[in-house]
């Protein structure tokens, strides 16, 4: 059985310039996937090529087992919702719900209805006779997710949907919107350049970068199994260090870090390979701040001086110069130390395993 | 299929303003009989020809600098002061934009001209034989222009001041500028590009200017007027040379100003921010002064309108020595409309011109708009050469003076040959109407475009992902949203084509004259009151237009 939404393999230039370079990804029915990513890694041309307002130099696009690649947007029976909203600013509010379905020449008394449904939907009752220009941002917001579901789309598009909100404003947004999908079980694409947003909202995160997907999964794939070391310092903070793979029972291991025989200068600490490495190759190790903590120098500590301590309310971050060379963030409470202190850094037990990537050519 | 809609539009559009101009040009050159550069030797030669080109180089220049004179501080005055009435004030004195050039010049003439009331005023209070001045020769003719031109300043400044980011002046003050260096060293060089483009509009139509220097010039002629003199003598060859001469004037100020002009910077590098609220004078006297100015220069700026209000309820003949007139009533315009007296037997003769002028205006407008819109559609989907031209050629008739066109018009379209594109209009009643078109095509085709340019792309996306066809979208998203800009030059369109007199002069025929050449024909009659109904009615038609529509998108076109 294939997914409700299934893109094969997608390509897209801008005259020379490659924006996406064979993107597939799979929706299943009812979920929420978001495509995260910097800007100018394809994500918005992924969703408009979707919505068809672009067309793919290759690939193809199918929605219940139906090729929509080249129909028009017209045809496709998808909802969106733009980033700058797009609300007619000649229609009232009751006018731009009902131009969906106006579009698709539902009797009048219906649309009369289906408009007064949809309205309480996004806490908006009432608000039917006003003009776009009338509403705060975060109502125009509701107003552009109320326009797309009007006409029961099959799939719901977004395009940045909070990058136009006052940030104090964006996660209660972010909330009420992810329910309303929750509760008309919509199946959504929702593009974010917001790593929080996308943990927040979607079932998986498509994670892209240079025009290709680096990562699809649950949040927590993301974060605890990055699948390459651009995934590990985008989805969260990471420090990377150079190493060498240790290798012990088959599919586990140890990393090697610095010289471990001099004290403080190296150590040897579990390590997770993202993919199978060879004995003693030379590896990148990406630990979290959380996964590390400060510490009397010992064995099995790396030693440094902490060059910064940056306080983020629940935790404190302090970023420690090693005598082994390179620099970690280790997470601790705010009054742990002070610039200037020599410290050393060692593992947390409780926190997630480092990640071992090979170490690219160049960097060897 | 689009690019052949836009080729097909391009060629209709060449033809259209292209051509004429084109034809002159061949023509003047001898063609189609024999080539020769006899007629332009012949201009060379002739001292008056030269002289008529340096006078309207002179006088554009000069135009301009008064124009500015008058509207900079205008502008400043009533976007920075605040007083009572400022904003009524500051609405109507932009009205003279709005009001066909012919209008201003008779209102001109009868406040300041030799019987106006501003010399009889004079004549009683000092006891004068005779009016104390004749207003004539290039002081009338520069007096009207900055009268009329002061405009362009005045909104452009305003505009400019508006869109100042008020940070930048403070910015100024806070490093220790007084008031005057910040003005001149930050406020005035911010405005360089506003200050620019009006220097270059009150330019161009000084050149293009015709009622004015036709009826203060008298033998003091411009090349616009000697244009019409030429043809009015038969020396059609000899108008067709001054007319290619005129026109290479044109372009070349164009050229020039765009180039070495003030406008050439860029608008103050996309700066964004709050414009400085008008400033509450705290000192009363300050307040007073200010208020004092404002209605006094705006009394001073409309006072010509007003008597043009009054002079029309003066009935012929009773006005003789009097400073004021003796008896005013509404027989001037019941000569124009017969009201009671069995107006159903046909249309008044004194109303012809009103309907004449009104259809034309309507039939020249609307088509002006259907290809600008169009036009201006097409240009903006297509991007590279072909909707550069389409963009080119909608603008080609703002550069060229309305004589010029006139000229052209009638030499291309007298001739039966349709194969080449050329027809018998002139003596039809199409011509008229057709020459308005085309001098609309760059106020609908400009507002248009820039409607367009404003017009968020993913308005239409939107539509088309809510499921509407492109049919629906044009019909309910994009021609709505482009209504304002459209409105805007289709009333400016319909204002200038309503109260035209330049090219009429050259085109009408007895059956199509507009409200203009009645104006005229009524001046020569001695009927002064009549010329001011029509003043009036002109008046009063364009500015509510401009009011209604015009006013959002009437500077920038």
């Amino acid at each position: 059985m294939a997914a409700f939404l299934t893109v094969h393999r997608l390509s897209k230039r801008f005259g020379e310039v490659p924006v996406l370079a064979g993107v597939s990804l799979d929706v299943e029915e009812g979920e929420v996937v978001v495509l995260l990513g910097p800007s100018g890694s394809g994500k918005t041309t992924l969703l408009r090529l979707v919505a068809g307002f672009e067309t793919p130099d290759a690939g193809d696009i199918r929605v219940e087992g139906e090729e929509v690649t080249r129909l028009p947007p017209a045809k496709r029976n998808f909802g969106m919702v733009f980033q700058h909203y797009a609300l007619f600013p000649h229609l009232t509010v009751a006018e731009n719900v009902a131009f969906g379905l106006e579009a698709r020449r539902v009797k009048r008394t219906e649309i009369a209805e289906r408009v007064a449904e949809v309205l309480p939907l996004v806490d908006l009752a009432g608000f039917g006779e006003r003009r776009a220009h009338q509403l705060s941002g975060g109502q125009q917001q509701r107003v552009a997710l109320a326009r797309a579901l009007a006409p029961r789309p099959r799939l719901l598009l977004l395009d940045e949907p909070l990058s136009n909100l006052d940030p104090t404003l964006r996660e209660r947004t972010r909330r009420q919107l992810r329910s309303t999908l929750g509760r008309v079980g919509i199946t959504a694409l929702w593009v974010t350049h917001e790593q929080a947003e996308a943990f927040d909202v979607g079932d998986r995160v498509a994670l892209l970068e240079g025009g290709r997907l680096q990562q699809t999964g649950p949040p927590e794939e993301l974060y605890l199994e990055p699948a390459n070391p651009f995934v590990a310092g985008f989805v969260g903070r990471a420090s990377t260090l150079e190493g060498f793979y240790v290798p012990a029972t088959p599919g586990d291991g140890e990393v090697r870090i610095g010289d471990d025989r001099y004290l403080g200068h190296g150590v040897r600490w579990p390590a997770l390979p993202a993919v199978p490495l060879q004995p003693d190759e030379p590896v990148l190790c990406v630990l979290r701040p959380e996964a590390l903590e400060l510490r009397e120098v010992t064995d099995d500590t790396l030693a440094g001086e902490v060059a910064e301590r940056r306080y983020a309310g629940e935790t404190t971050l302090y970023r420690v110069r090693l005598v082994a060379g390179g620099e970690l963030l280790v997470a601790g409470g705010p009054e742990t130390a002070r610039a200037g202190d020599k410290v050393g850094v060692g593992r947390r037990a409780a926190g997630p395993p480092p990640r071992l990537f090979p170490r690219p050519a160049e960097a060897k | 299929m689009k690019r052949a809609a836009a080729l097909l539009l391009a060629l209709v559009l060449a033809w259209l303003v292209g051509y004429p101009l084109l034809i002159t040009l061949l023509e003047a050159l001898g063609w189609p009989r024999a080539w020769s550069l006899a007629k332009f030797v012949e201009f060379a030669e002739r001292g008056d020809e030269w002289l008529a080109l340096w006078r309207s180089l002179w006088i554009s220049a000069a135009s301009a600098v008064l124009a500015a004179a008058v509207g900079v501080p205008l502008g400043f005055l009533f976007q920075r002061a605040e007083f009572p009435g400022r904003r009524l004030l500051g609405a109507l004195i932009a009205l003279p934009v709005a009001l066909p050039p012919l209008v201003g010049v008779i209102a001109f003439l009868f406040l300041y001209g030799e019987s106006g009331f501003a010399a009889r005023g004079l004549q009683a209070l000092l006891g004068l034989e005779r009016a104390p001045w004749r207003l004539g020769g290039p002081a009338a003719i520069l007096l009207v222009h900055a009268y009329s031109m002061y405009v362009y300043f005045y909104l452009f400044t305003r505009a400019g001041l508006a869109r100042l980011e008020a940070s930048l002046e403070e910015a100024a003050a806070s490093l220790g500028a007084g008031r005057w260096r910040t003005l001149r060293r930050v406020t005035l060089p911010l405005l360089g590009p506003a200050l620019g483009a009006a220097a270059l509009l009150a330019f161009m139509t000084s050149l293009a200017s015709f009622s004015a220097p036709y009826l203060f010039g008298g033998s003091f002629r411009v090349m616009t007027t000697q244009i019409v003199a030429s043809k009015l003598n038969g020396e059609i060859a000899m108008a067709q040379v001054e007319t290619v001469a005129l026109a290479l004037l044109a372009f070349a100020g164009l050229v020039a100003l765009r180039r070495w002009g003030p406008g050439r910077a860029t608008v103050s590098g996309g700066v964004r921010g709050v414009a400085p609220p008008g400033r509450a004078l705290r000192r009363p006297l300050a307040r007073v002064a200010a208020a004092a100015a404002g209605w006094g220069l705006a009394l001073l700026l409309l006072l010509p309108h007003l008597t043009l209000l009054v002079l029309s309820f003066v009935p012929p003949g009773t006005w003789t020595v009097e400073t004021v007139p003796p008896v005013l009533d509404l027989g001037n315009y019941r000569r124009l409309l017969p009201l009671g007296e069995g107006s159903l037997a046909g249309l008044p003769e004194r109303l012809r011109p009103i309907v004449n002028s009104l259809w034309m205006a309507a039939a020249a407008t609307a088509g002006a708009v259907v290809l600008g819109v169009t036009a201006a559609r097409l240009a903006t989907r297509l991007k590279g050469r072909l909707g550069g031209l389409l963009e080119g050629l909608l603008a080609v008739p703002w550069a060229v003076p309305g004589t010029v066109f006139a000229i052209s018009l009638a030499t291309a379209f007298s001739v039966h040959d349709p194969l080449a594109g050329r027809l018998v209009l002139v003596g039809t009643p199409w011509l008229l109407p057709l020459a308005y078109l085309v001098r609309s095509l760059p106020l609908t085709g400009r507002s248009a475009l820039a409607g367009m340019r404003q017009l968020d792309p993913a308005m239409e996306e939107a539509a088309a992902s809510l499921g509407a066809g492109r049919w629906l979208t044009l019909r309910r998203v994009t021609l709505p949203l482009l209504r304002p800009a459209v409105m805007a030059g289709a009333s400016l369109a319909f204002i200038t084509a309503l109260g035209d007199f330049v090219t009429s002069i050259v085109l009408y025929t007895f059956d199509t004259r507009p409200i203009s050449i009645e104006i005229l024909s009524s001046l020569r009659l001695q009927e002064t009151g009549v010329a001011a109904v029509y003043g009036v009615l002109l008046t009063v038609l364009s500015a509510a237009a401009f009011l209604r529509w015009g006013r959002e998108e009437g500077v920038r076109a």
